[in-house]
């Protein structure tokens, strides 16, 4: 679920750019990924524009999502699967529970999900008495230290191969060692182990096409084969935003996910599951379920500001080069979706006073909407949630989120439209900066309320003279 | 460089004059100073030098004296309403401008790109917007792309190292001009950061209520500096520039922060 | 037939579409009725593929085996096909427990290779996965399935077969049938896959285009469970350190053969 507050997201901020090995594995992964991403789409044999086009596939998706939910739940249907859609994170979670229990659920291994994150999954199912073990390698360190996932592709790139050596010593009981390969392998292991003798396996969706009814997993590790093929029970969690219409559009889909999402021209492994097993096949689940999830997205579906939030394929190629989150890492966002693409998400799922940070809390460079496998234009979003959060929103139940720097802004807005006024106040603000303390002639400390800017540099003080004063005086005579 | 799409690739470029429907310009067009604030108040020599190179090209100026802001400030902390009043006041002093020219990308990108989005309830003020917005360049776009000037008989001994604005780089897609300018400059020798393309940690009012995450992305770009051997960090947007000079100031280096209409007028 | 959850749940995205809740919207215009005009050259480009044009395929094949660790090996027919089979399970250790068992598909290809006889003399046992009779009740087939679930949990080698081969991205394509178990080229440390020079295609588009259109591939589609496999299993989730060998096979081993 989520916890986020301002003082947390300060809080969390202020502890991971004080974290050198985050700092550290940060860095390598915008370089590497950032780049590499980058590169990637320079060298699509459509180049990078075929993002365009993958825009206009998600545009037209999402405008037709009832037709092709519908399409995709008839088809699965036939193939003797079974289709649930949750209105709320309550409902899927029930459902998902409802399954285990009726048969007999004692172990569910899963394979990676965001959506599973956002609703809670795991804690219901502890609860229940079912064990639960996540099987994606990043995921599953982070499980095993009882922490929450930092990026949305490298759950565990806070953690460095001595963290998780001394984990592994501790949880898994393995002689020490800090070798990589030796890490994974014992890890593979164990989840050997908990894939051959699990009941439940779920697994997220990547993206669904409806003229086919299949929706798509994508791993390099196979975590997710195993969870969908070995269990006699398969629960695939889908955003309901998660489809395009046809075949030859979801093929260009996936092309981009795979260079948004770690640089490559093709994952690993790609799954595309439209049903149970079939009378005589020997492998594979009884049972297939399907839970489309809303949660709060038809809310963003009805807001044309806000629909193209749904475009989003969760590749978190924005992550990889936001310089916010690249200084402050994933735990600051406080919920399943951290970078840029959580500073949209999860106030608009969560509620945009409480997770007014997110949105305000970066500096609109934009570095993501370059990155982006969508063409997703995340500033302008951005920008619109602030809108809201300067004004209040009734529809978004947005209270103003400060009525003094409403009061600035309202000020302002007088002095600026009258020059003489607003020279006034310069002349008042550079013969006032005089009492400041002063370094070399740089202003060392601002008073509150924007304190901030001094708190680790200095500032050069406002000029004696205006370049407009000085003009009139040079010129006009 | 990290930025996915470059900006000199042909795609962008067409959707740059799609986009804004940038007007071609005669030869040595009227030419009007568009100041921004930060400029006229705390950095007022920008522009001065700015004004010596365009009239050094044989540029007629003129310079509206009661412009204040273009409005940026208000609409990128979400205040719309208070930023259309900047707009439109922007409006009515630019609107027989000549050319318009400023020593600031973000303000360019303001004018060309958010003023539409401003007023797109309002198709009267939206139209004044765009026949400006199509006349609005960024100095170092202005002196390359439609003065088609490079040497501006400038020198500067020094090893010079540019930070690329964020709204400059991504916004207007400028990112080649500012670099062709300064090779043309005597005795400066260019040397490439890493990362030069990654926001420097202002964002306006970000830099004053996010201060521990802009001091760590400040620190982050000095450190880039730094390390590229340069004496000095060039931009073309102010913003970028005090919010670099403090912190380089702070930490005690002797690193100068320059303006590039600062290095383009720079003699012997 | 439309569940109660069903029902509200598209009330309230057709409200948010700004269209009437309760009308369901057709579809026709988001679909094609044939292929587009790339789709046929891209059909045509299949069709007209010459023996110069599959070789040219193959080694573009190869090549993107490179970095994904995938070893794509030509061979002339099916007897050397199995000769490399039988000395990668003489030199490959188990990577659980000592003793050495294979999998293998029941598949007209892969029974071609004679693995049982041809492993006889190493005393390997072969683990055949045979399609399971339709009609020979659950309790037959229950049994039946955990027999050779056990059979392959036990190997260390999978042997199958694959529907395409995707030269771009070395990709293997494998519909999910009786006899072809996916889990054969998943549990076992190590995957065989044997196929033939003609299943190479040049990439997904091509591949969706048969799938699509094909006379031949469109009634069974992508089948309810497709598998895209491009190399060995890897992860870099310990500090960004590329380690071949995640949860699926290490090591992937292909034969072409080209006769």
């Amino acid at each position: 679920m989520s916890d986020i507050s301002t003082e947390k997201y300060i809080e969390e901020a202020r502890r991971g750019i004080a974290n050198p090995v985050l700092q550290k594995a940060l860095v390598g992964l915008q370089d590497r990924f950032g780049r590499g991403t980058a590169e990637a789409y320079r060298r699509l044999p459509e180049g990078p524009d075929l993002r365009i086009k993958a825009h206009e596939i998600r545009e037209k998706a999402i405008a037709n999502l009832d037709v092709l939910l519908e399409i995709l739940a008839d088809k699965i249907r036939a193939n003797g699967g079974h289709l649930y859609f949750a209105e709320t994170a309550q409902e899927a979670v029930d459902y998902g529970l409802a399954v285990a229990r009726r048969n007999n659920v004692r172990l569910v291994v899963k394979g990676k999900s965001m959506v599973s994150e956002e609703i809670g999954l795991n804690p219901a199912l502890e609860a229940a008495g079912i064990e639960v073990v996540e099987t994606d390698l990043g995921e599953y360190i982070i499980q095993l230290a009882g922490e929450k996932p930092s990026h949305i592709i490298a759950p565990a790139v806070h953690k460095n191969r001595h963290d998780i050596a001394d984990l592994f010593v501790q949880k898994l009981g393995i002689r020490r060692t800090t070798d990589p390969p030796e890490l994974t392998h014992a890890a593979r292991k164990a989840l050997r182990a908990k894939f051959l003798a699990a009941d439940m396996g779920t697994s997220g969706v990547n993206m669904a096409c409806a003229e086919t009814g299949h929706i798509t997993t994508v791993s390099n590790e196979g975590n997710i084969r195993m969870a969908t093929t070995m269990p006699r029970v398969h629960v695939a969690f889908m955003g309901m935003e998660r489809i395009v219409a046809r075949l030859d559009e979801y093929e260009i889909i996936l092309r981009l996910l795979c260079r948004g999402a770690a640089a490559q021209t093709m994952g690993t492994y790609a799954s595309y599951i439209g049903g149970p097993r079939r009378p005589g096949e020997s492998d594979g689940p009884d049972e297939f379920h399907l839970v489309v999830i809303d949660n709060g997205r038809s809310r963003i579906l009805a807001d044309p500001q806000f629909r193209e939030m749904l475009y989003c394929v969760r590749c978190a190629a924005c992550l990889n080069v936001c310089p916010v989150y690249g200084k402050i890492g994933g735990h600051s966002y406080g919920f399943a979706y951290s970078g840029p693409v959580g500073a949209v998400v999860t106030p608009l799922l969560t509620g945009i006073n409480r997770a007014k940070d997110l949105c305000q809390g970066e500096t609109l460079c934009g570095a993501c909407r370059d990155a982006c496998s969508m063409n997703i234009d995340l500033p302008r979003m951005l920008l619109a949630l602030r809108e809201k959060l300067a004004y209040g929103d009734a529809a978004w139940q947005v209270k103003p989120a400060s009525r003094a720097e409403g009061l600035a802004y309202r000020g302002w807005s007088w002095l600026i439209r009258n020059r003489r006024l607003y020279e006034l106040g310069l002349k008042l603000a550079a013969t006032g900066q005089k009492l400041l303390p002063h370094r070399k002639g740089m202003l060392r400390r601002l008073p509150p309320p924007v304190q901030g800017w001094t708190q680790s540099r200095d500032l050069h003080p406002l000029a004696e003279e205006t370049f407009m004063e000085r003009w009139r005086r040079t010129r006009k005579s | 460089m990290i930025a996915t799409i470059n900006p000199q690739e042909e795609p962008y470029e067409k959707e740059k004059k799609e986009r804004y429907g940038l007007i071609p310009m005669a030869p040595k067009p009227r030419t009007t100073l568009f100041i921004q604030c930060l400029v006229d108040t705390v950095w007022p020599h920008v522009a001065e030098a700015m004004v010596g190179v365009l009239e050094g090209l044989g540029l007629e100026l003129d310079c509206p004296t009661d412009q204040t802001c273009c409005g940026q400030p208000a609409f990128n902390s979400g205040f719309r309403r208070e930023a259309r009043v900047a707009a439109r006041r922007f409006i009515e002093i630019f609107e027989k401008s000549g050319t318009i020219v400023s020593p600031s990308g973000s303000c360019v990108y303001m004018v060309r790109h958010h003023y539409a989005e401003l007023f797109k309830d309002e198709p009267k003020w939206r139209a004044r917007a765009q026949r400006i917005a199509a006349r609005t360049y960024e100095f170092s776009e202005f002196l390359v792309d439609v003065l088609k000037v490079e040497d501006l008989g400038a020198s500067y001994p020094g090893r010079v190292t540019y930070h690329d604005s964020c709204h400059l780089l991504r916004g207007i897609r400028v990112k080649e001009q500012p670099r062709r300018l300064l090779r043309k400059v005597a005795g400066l020798e260019l040397v490439e950061m890493k990362n030069s393309d990654y926001c420097c940690g202002f964002g306006g009012a970000f830099a004053v209520k996010y201060p521990d995450i802009s001091a760590a992305m400040v620190n982050d770009k000095v450190d880039h500096v730094v390390n590229s051997g340069a004496d000095t960090v060039v931009g073309c947007d102010t913003g970028c520039l005090l919010n670099i000079a403090g912190a380089v100031s702070r930490r005690g280096l002797s690193i100068k922060t320059m303006h590039i209409a600062e290095i383009l007028a720079h003699r012997r | 037939m439309d569940t109660r959850d069903q029902i509200n749940f598209f009330r309230r995205i057709r409200a948010a579409l700004g269209h009437a809740p309760d009308v369901s919207r057709n579809a026709s215009h988001l679909f094609a009725e044939g292929p587009s005009p790339e789709e046929l050259q891209l059909l045509d480009r299949i069709r007209r593929r010459t023996a110069e044009g599959r070789q040219a395929l193959l080694e573009r094949l190869v090549e993107a085996g490179k970095p994904i660790n995938l070893s794509v090996t030509a061979l002339p027919d099916v007897a050397y096909a199995s000769a490399a089979i039988v000395r990668l399970v003489g030199e490959k250790k188990p990577e659980w427990g000592d003793a050495k068992h294979i999998a293998a598909w029941r598949h007209p290809l892969i029974d071609r290779l004679n693995l049982p006889e041809a492993l006889d003399r190493l005393q390997v046992p072969v683990h055949a996965t045979a399609p399971i009779p339709i009609d020979a009740g659950s309790q037959f087939d229950q049994v039946e399935r955990e027999r050779q679930r056990a059979g392959i949990i036990a190997s260390f080698i999978g042997v199958t077969s694959a529907d395409f081969c995707l030269a771009d991205t070395a990709t293997l394509v494998m519909r999910n049938r009786p006899g072809q178990p996916r889990s054969a080229a998943l549990v076992p440390s190590i995957h065989v896959a044997v196929i033939h020079l003609d299943q190479i295609l040049s990439d997904m588009k091509e591949l969706f285009a048969l799938l699509r259109w094909d006379e031949r591939y469109r009634s069974e589609g992508l089948s309810n469970y497709m598998s895209f496999i491009s190399g060995p299993s890897k992860t870099a989730d310990i500090e960004a350190t590329m380690v071949h060998g995640a949860h699926g096979p290490r090591e992937v081993h292909l034969f072409v053969v080209t006769e």
